[in-house]
């Protein structure tokens, strides 16, 4: 976690609404302001952005595997190793057009954990990525996102015991299933959003062809899940691999 | 990932609210990407594009036009936002009509997204569907401030830097342009839409 350097901090407050997270906590005694290691992601959004008038805002020092995991996964400046991509997550459907990672009849699933701006423990990450295996998900492997670099196991979701208590400002679970899996999917994160500390928002990425929207909102209507309005859409101008 | 999918507040407020995006993939078409970049970002600019950036630079907001260009790699990720159907439209049609090669990705309420796509005469490939929320929703901050949190995707801009700058906005001490300019700088990506923010601060303002 980040710390305060305390010979210089005037406990002026400037840096409280700041961190997303409330990290920031006023001491008692003393007019200063402390980090809560138990609360700090390491996103560096106070750093990044010199919100201490008087620098006494240090780094941390990044000693061990999982500070430097929550480090990368919560600041997205910052590039992952295992993906090659700056951020969290993936290119999802953004390249689809090229990389024809989604086919026809397949879906894909992007559940953003500790979001919108809640952050997460990642033994709720593990919970939901299991859940969702357990349903007929497929989960993207570390190459392609960084979670997976914490997975036992990549068919069943489950994470190293020792990244359990890491909290993050968000990570994401990415995978796809085949279509006729897609409703024991959503059933199971229907059952899962209630044995979690946090929240998560589900992107569900599809083709864009008649016939798999068609399924997909028929699927959604049978469960009583309301149609979406927002989408990200790729219009397709990029030149395929797969025709 | 998917930090532009997932925008709050209500349907009206989004609906001038536009995420646009260029995607290179590797060892794929990101040869001469810097090039093509630069193409891309003057496409968006002619159309009005308000906000947009690269992330390991930052947004124009913080950084001269100028001086994100010059320094794109063939890592950076381009995107930026519009607030007009108008501009989408004129944006997919100038693209395609560029024809670089490279993921062209729009973000935004489908009814608005996928008709601007059937008037730039192109058929949609792939679609990231938000399914929303999902869990402890009663940890959510209010609907007009989570609007403006979750602009920025990464969640970089806090709830309670933005319940700051709804107060300073509603005590006049400055103004909701203004204060949606200061946090839409911390959006390092550049797509924070500092136009809907400055209307949702001055309605906040108002309705206090
Ligand atoms: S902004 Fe700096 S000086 Fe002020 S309370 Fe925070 S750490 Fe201390
Ligand atoms: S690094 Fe992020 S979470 Fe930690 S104190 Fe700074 S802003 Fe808050």
């Amino acid at each position: 976690m980040v710390q305060i350097n305390r010979k210089l901090c005037v406990g002026c407050a400037t840096c409280i609404p700041y961190c997303p997270v409330e990290a920031f906590k006023k001491e008692a005694e003393e007019r200063k302001v402390y980090v809560d290691e138990e609360v700090c992601t390491n996103c560096y959004v106070c750093i990044r952005n010199n919100v201490c008038p008087v620098g006494a805002i240090e780094e941390s020092n990044l000693d061990n595997f999982m500070k430097q995991f929550q480090h990368v996964i919560s600041d997205p400046t910052v590039t992952s190793e295992g993906t090659g991509v700056p951020g969290r997550g993936t290119e999802e459907a953004k390249t689809n057009d090229v990389t024809g990672r989604y086919g026809r009849g397949e879906f894909g699933i992007c559940i953003d954990m500790g979001r919108p701006g809640i952050g997460c423990r990642l033994r709720d990450a593990e919970k939901v990525a299991m859940a969702v295996a357990q349903a007929g998900v497929v989960l993207e492997g570390p190459e392609t996102t960084p979670l997976a670099t914490l997975m036992t196991d990549i068919k069943t979701g489950k994470l190293v015991d020792e990244a359990l208590d890491t909290n993050v400002l968000s990570v994401i679970i990415e995978g796809k299933c085949p279509k006729e899996k897609l409703p024991d999917v959503l059933m199971a994160l229907r059952r899962v959003e209630k044995e979690i500390e946090t929240t998560f928002c589900l992107g569900i990425v599809s083709r864009a062809e008649q016939e798999e929207a068609s399924f997909f909102f028929e699927t959604l209507e049978k469960l009583g899940i309301p149609k979406p309005f927002r989408g990200k859409v790729n219009v397709g101008l990029g030149r395929p691999l797969i025709p | 990932m998917t930090h532009s999918l997932h925008r709050f507040g209500s349907i009206e407020s989004q609906r001038n609210d536009f995420v646009w995006f260029i995607y290179q993939s590797k060892g794929i078409n990101d040869a001469d990407f810097e090039e093509k970049a630069r193409r891309a970002i003057a496409i968006a600019e002619k159309c009005g594009s308000e906000n947009w950036g690269d992330i390991k630079i930052g947004c124009k907001l913080k950084c001269p036009a100028n001086e994100i260009a010059t320094n794109l790699s063939r890592q950076s990720r381009i995107r930026g936002v519009f607030t007009k159907r108008e501009q989408v439209v004129e944006f997919l049609k100038e693209m395609k009509e560029a024809d670089l090669g490279l993921s062209v990705i729009i973000s935004g309420l489908l009814d608005e997204v996928l008709p601007s796509c059937e008037e730039a005469a192109l058929t949609p490939h792939t679609i990231n569907y938000s399914l929303g929320v999902w869990g402890k929703k009663d940890l959510l901050p209010e609907e007009d401030v989570l609007a403006i949190t979750s602009m920025c995707g990464h969640h970089m801009i806090a709830a309670n830097l933005v319940r700051k700058k709804m107060e300073e906005v509603k005590k006049g001490r400055k103004s909701a342009e203004k204060a949606a300019e200061e946090l839409a700088v911390l959006c390092p990506c550049g797509i924070f839409n500092q136009v809907r923010a400055a209307r949702i601060l001055q309605e906040a303002a108002v309705k206090a």
